[in-house]
């Protein structure tokens, strides 16, 4: 198996970099490239105390498998792919999302995990609330999946 | 007839529950489902920064596939409301 995939529910499981670099680890492979992205405590000037994360389950695992499998069709078949996204509340500091790599060379490592994380922004339906320091909360604006032809 | 509509991300002001129940005239299409919500949301949450969530959103069905605005809707069918997305 050569693709890990999962959407981590916060209220008792954590998104692990320990598991992530047991996953990808192969004695073919001479580079790893690994992206943590984690909750930040500003955004625009708004003090952030944590993010709500909602995602449509089915979905998300069905476009997970699709990225993952283009990024090895496109840069290397032999890569080993960890990726999870973190689904309900998080405070500041934790992980939201974790992409691992494990390739033959770097520079694949490299482009593999950008592309997965450019690709997951762009198809994943997975929505962001901000939480704030004077209590307010704010859904965070996105890309739309609706067919570009339709939108007026 | 009767749509319920499974909601997500920003949408879920739209209800406390987790799907929204919206009644369209007979052979409703998805066109037309935009028009209701548009409505509804300029009744009810006018207030809610939801303005433009009835013309950004996408609409799944139940294979989890996008709906185009031309698909025809059937009675008590269910569907899934996909505001835009900002995972990672």
């Amino acid at each position: 198996m050569s693709i890990h995939i999962a959407l981590v529910k916060t209220e008792g499981q954590k998104i692990s970099v320990e598991s992530a670099k047991k996953f990808i680890y192969s004695s073919d492979h001479g580079a790893e490239s690994i992206f943590v992205g984690r909750v930040r405590n500003e955004n625009s000037g708004k003090k952030v105390t944590a993010v709500t994360y909602d995602a449509h389950d089915q979905a998300v695992i069905k476009s997970f498998q699709l990225i993952c499998n283009d990024a090895k069709n496109k840069f290397n078949n032999n890569a080993k792919i960890f990726l999870e996204h973190a689904k309900g509340y998080a405070s500041v500091g934790e992980i939201s999302i974790l992409i691992a790599v494990g390739s033959g060379h770097r520079d694949e490592a490299f482009k593999i995990c950008r592309y997965i994380l450019e690709e997951v922004k762009h198809q994943s339906p997975i929505w962001k609330k901000e939480h704030y320091e004077d209590g307010k909360e704010e859904w965070l604006p996105g890309h739309s999946l609706r067919p570009k032809k339709e939108v007026k | 007839m009767e749509i319920q509509i499974k909601l997500y991300g920003s949408s879920k002001m739209l209800s406390e529950n987790e799907t929204l129940h919206v009644e369209l005239p007979e052979n409703s299409n998805i066109g037309q489902l935009r028009n209701s919500l548009k409505k509804l949301i300029n009744e009810k949450y006018p207030k809610n920064n939801l303005n433009n969530l009835s013309n950004s959103a996408a609409f799944f069905s139940e294979k989890n596939e996008i709906i185009n605005d031309n698909y025809k809707l059937k009675n008590k069918e269910l569907i899934s409301i996909i505001p835009p997305i900002g995972g990672g």
